[in-house]
């Protein structure tokens, strides 16, 4: 039987009637229209579907729609601000932390539960951390750097109207030492 | 030509559909909804192989918000297939693996299509089934097809030069046999599609696939109409690596159960369905080789044996088998090589095109007899790649011409990365040092004597550029790199051009992304492109600056004339110049581009590529002689890829297929018990994560290649070619011993070790 339900999704509130076993992941994508939220693997292992619930990083592969009533949710949606990147969505986007991008909105709403709950981590905890979040294409070097650009300031925040200037600028981070380029 | 200075080629240039993708806003395939629409369910296959006595779907449609059940009742029963015609889109009297599509319904919800599958009832006659391709080559095993005696395909058997001879002339000679792994693309976006039938009979197929028009002619034979019956528009997609090059039924059943029931019809496939039936798996082969050499190292002979695995129907599998037959002889310089290489049919999934395509299980093993025969000769293997390696001139026995190549540069800058001189000197026990060589191809001619592409650019009145192209994008960066080779050639920034989504109704004819050939094919077309529609600028600002069109340059958005730029015209207002006058016209050019390379004739002998890409790897690991884990210290690539386009681009191309190299080394493989998957989902299918990921160093050769665009190679595949014989030829070196079947898992290690001392 459905019931009716209330989500707060990214500060706006949403009415809904869904079944009690419906996944959060299908209620933002197919009752709210919030796509940017994916899934990879259905059975919480990818990170693809990553949203913060209350703050918390959970899978919404796994979590139940009516159990996030009350709370707040946070998708990828939720992250630019009027046109404004926010700096990890900045970083993903200059340092190359994303390929097909599929993975990204779990990716990037996994580094901010991060960067929220510990702002200094080092490479050891990053690791740890974004084990959960699978990426085919990047092999993660990317990734990292952007995550590390964003702690290190190197984000510069305030882009207006839309898309970034595009100048991408990635530099070593001792992950990777790029050696000789072709001139 | 020579090297020259780029304002746009070169430069780190950022994602063009970068804010999309970071935002979510970026369309996928299951992101995509459509009036009326209804969702798709497959039903599998249960058996490895059986008959089909009976199918009563009666239940299943009366079930309430079912709205059609298909079977193969409701097709042309006509096989379709890349290279053989094998495959039906639903069962036709047997099925021949588990997770074949047997019958499909469409419901107005998933819940409801997934119920009304338990209510389709199937009377199966179970029959033998045989699992190894080897075993399946025997005399009086199970046929997968009636009419393919002893189960197989294909056979290919070449031999050059005098390979007995060469054998006698040898000093020294290695022999031994290598096993590849069934590897998964686990693209983190499965395969899907959304069908919407229109009576008047045209199919427009929404699909996440990398080859858009290869897709529409095998959808159109499959459903028995023309090409252009089916439309077939591209959506964002969440990854290929050759799994989405449409060899799997799913659109194809969409489209069907579409027409059925007269809606839109969105088939996903579950994670589970995708290993299961889903992106064809890599080629699996055992690999015999035999290789002789000269006292200094130098190679003399070369032989091998490769049986593959096509699984129960064949997808790319007869292209892949000849790469991993033939093509390695392109890396090094060799006289005499002789193969013979078997295709096998097995009640398995169809194996197919995956990242590398036959190379990393031909690399797989011939690196290794490589590193091999460097221990008994006493040379260091570095030394052995180098005194052997293709240079430009080079032709190889079945024909590759090269043209650029610094493989000797990428094997000293891959020795230079990992320290191999230092660390070689210095041994520390338990570690030890690998590396192996590679070649790839920039595109690859076998379809239909065509290895071209097209592209048409339209300059808007505001002075952007609109690239279209069918050639289409699958994560890779294909977008990026064209809109840089337009802007390089057009003197505009690359702020000014834009790519249009791939759909077969709007493009020319497009192969798509498969072989490496995006940059070098579609880059050359791209820029042939944009050459003419600057000619059609220029001709507009000849007239505006009263000068002639040989002396105008165009940069940065600017078109003056060489020398006075401070009379520069805008690009804009050319553009509008052009269009906004009596007998005006929009600018727009297409262009084209066909690589000069030759057809493999009936012995296998042509010029599979216009140009090879090149690259070397090393590693540095230690290896747990308790446990049997490897743990690689460091990892160093040296590719060459001629110009690079986009350094963030080719980097992360690089650093994505090492990682997919060192899953397949380490942990990848889907493991089968009597033909059925026992691992399909990523709990027990491991794909490495950020915590196994090692230091890694990288380089880009110093190279050009007069035939490619600014001087540009391919790059996608090279980086996961050698990755895994590279890890097991540093495996050797640390512990002396040597893994010969992929994964190289802790268990394998430890048993090998336990075997040495117990010969000791």
């Amino acid at each position: 039987m459905k019931r009716p339900v209330t989500l707060f999704v990214n500060g706006e509130s949403y009415d809904i009637e869904i079944e009690p076993n419906r996944l959060l992941l299908h209620a933002l994508r197919e009752d709210i229209g919030l796509t940017g939220t994916k899934e990879g693997c259905s059975i919480g292992v990818c990170g693809a579907c990553s949203v913060t619930v209350g703050g918390r990083l959970v899978s919404s592969c796994l979590t139940l729609a009516v159990a996030c009533e009350g709370k707040e949710v946070l998708t990828i949606e939720g992250l630019a601000k009027d046109g404004v990147l926010h700096p990890l969505q900045q970083a993903f986007v200059e340092y190359g932390g994303l390929q097909c991008g599929i993975c990204t909105p779990g990716q990037i709403i996994a580094a901010k539960a991060l960067l929220d709950e510990k702002p200094n981590p080092n490479e050891e905890e990053i690791k740890e951390w974004m084990a959960g979040n699978l990426c085919r294409c990047t092999g993660y070097y990317k990734i990292m750097e952007s995550i590390l650009a964003v702690m290190h300031g190197k984000i510069a925040t305030g882009h207006a109207g839309g898309k970034p200037a595009h100048e991408a600028k990635i530099q070593s981070l001792g992950v990777y030492k790029p050696v000789s380029k072709t001139s | 030509m020579a090297k020259q200075d780029f304002s746009v080629v070169g430069r780190r240039v950022q994602r063009v559909e970068g804010y999309e993708k970071a935002t979510g806003e970026s369309r996928y395939i299951a992101d995509i909804m459509l009036p009326r629409m209804l969702y798709g369910k497959i039903f599998r296959s249960p058996f490895p192989h059986a008959r089909i006595l009976n199918i009563d779907t009666s239940k299943a449609e009366r079930l309430r918000g079912v709205r059609c059940v298909v079977t193969a009742e409701d097709t042309i029963k006509k096989p379709w297939g890349a290279f053989f015609a094998d495959q039906y889109p639903l069962s036709v009297g047997k099925v021949r693996y588990v997770g074949e599509e047997v019958a499909a319904v469409a419901a107005i919800d998933r819940e409801t299509a997934e119920e009304a599958l338990d209510l389709i009832e199937i009377e199966w006659d179970e029959l033998p089934a045989v699992f190894d391709a080897e075993e399946a080559m025997q005399p009086g095993a199970p046929l997968v097809h009636d009419d393919k005696e002893r189960n197989v395909a294909m056979v290919i058997d070449v031999e050059r030069g005098d390979i007995e001879k060469a054998f006698a002339d040898s000093d020294v000679i290695v022999e031994d046999t290598f096993q590849s792994t069934p590897q998964w693309h686990c693209a983190i976006e499965t395969i899907g599609s959304v069908a919407d039938y229109s009576p008047s009979g045209k199919y427009t197929i929404y699909m996440n696939t990398q080859t858009l028009f290869n897709a529409r002619y095998r959808i159109a034979a499959a459903l028995g109409v023309r090409e252009t019956d089916v439309r077939i528009i591209q959506s964002a997609v969440g990854g290929g690596f050759g799994g989405k090059s449409c060899d799997d039924n799913n659109a194809i059943v969409a489209a069907i159960l579409s027409r059925k029931a007269g809606k839109p019809v969105k088939l996903i496939n579950t994670r589970e369905e995708e290993f299961l039936a889903g992106s064809r798996p890599r080629v699996f082969m055992k690999i015999y080789v035999k290789m002789g050499f000269r006292k200094n190292g130098l190679i003399r002979a070369k032989q091998t044996r490769v049986v593959a695995d096509n699984g129960a129907y064949s997808a790319k599998a007869p292209a892949i088998t000849g790469v991993a037959a033939l093509r390695h002889d392109t890396c090094y310089k060799y006289s005499d090589v002789k193969t013979q290489a078997y295709l096998v049919y097995t009640n398995k999934i169809p194996t197919g095109a995956f990242r590398g395509f036959g190379n990393p299980s031909a690399e797989w093993a011939v690196e290794q007899a490589i590193d091999e025969a460097s221990h008994e000769l006493g040379i260091d293997p570095i030394e052995i790649a180098r005194m052997n390696a293709a240079e430009p001139g080079y032709v190889s026995p079945h024909g590759n011409r090269v043209i650029s190549c610094e493989l000797k540069q990428c094997i000293d800058k891959a020795g230079e990365l990992i320290g191999w001189k230092e660390k070689r000197a210095n041994k520390k026990p338990s570690t030890g040092l690998g590396l192996a060589c590679t070649v790839h191809v920039s595109g690859k001619r076998h379809f239909g004597d065509y290895d071209g592409s097209s592209a048409t650019i339209k300059l808007n009145e505001d002075g952007k550029a609109l690239i279209l192209s069918g050639e289409g994008e699958s994560g890779q960066g294909c977008y990026t790199t064209m809109c840089a080779i337009a802007a390089e050639e057009l003197g505009v920034p690359i702020e000014d051009v834009e790519m249009s989504h791939a759909d077969t109704d709007l493009t020319t004819f497009c192969l798509g992304a498969f072989a490496s050939r995006l940059t070098y094919i579609s880059g050359n077309a791209v820029r042939d492109a944009a050459s003419k529609v600057k000619q059609q600028l220029f001709e507009q600002a000849a007239e505006m600056l009263e000068a002639s069109a040989e002396d105008l340059v165009a940069r940065d958005g600017k078109i003056f004339v060489r020398g006075a730029e401070s009379k520069a015209l805008p690009v804009a207002d050319v553009a509008r110049a052009r269009l906004f006058r009596n007998g005006g016209a929009p600018i727009v050019a297409s262009g084209k581009f066909d690589a000069d390379s030759v057809l493999q004739d009936s012995t296998r002998y042509g010029n599979e590529s216009g140009a090879y890409n090149y690259g070397c790897q090393a590693v540095e690991v230690e290896v747990d002689r308790e446990t049997g884990q490897v743990k690689i210290l460091q990892y160093a690539a040296a590719s060459d890829c001629g110009t690079v386009i986009n350094p963030v681009g080719a980097e992360g191309q690089v650093e994505g297929a090492v990682a997919q190299g060192i899953g397949y080394a380490l942990i990848e493989g889907l493991r089968f018990d009597e033909g059925r998957p026992v691992n399909p989902n990523f709990s027990d299918y491991r794909i490495p994560s950020m915590r196994d990921m090692p230091p890694l160093k990288h380089a880009f050769a110093d190279s050009y290649e007069p035939t490619g665009p600014f001087g540009a190679k391919g790059l996608g595949e090279l980086g996961m070619d050698p990755t895994a014989a590279v890890i097991s030829n540093a495996v050797f070196d640390a512990v002396g011993v040597r893994i010969r079947t992929l994964p190289i898992t802790p268990e394998k290690v430890l048993h090998a070790l336990k075997e040495k001392d117990a010969k000791k």
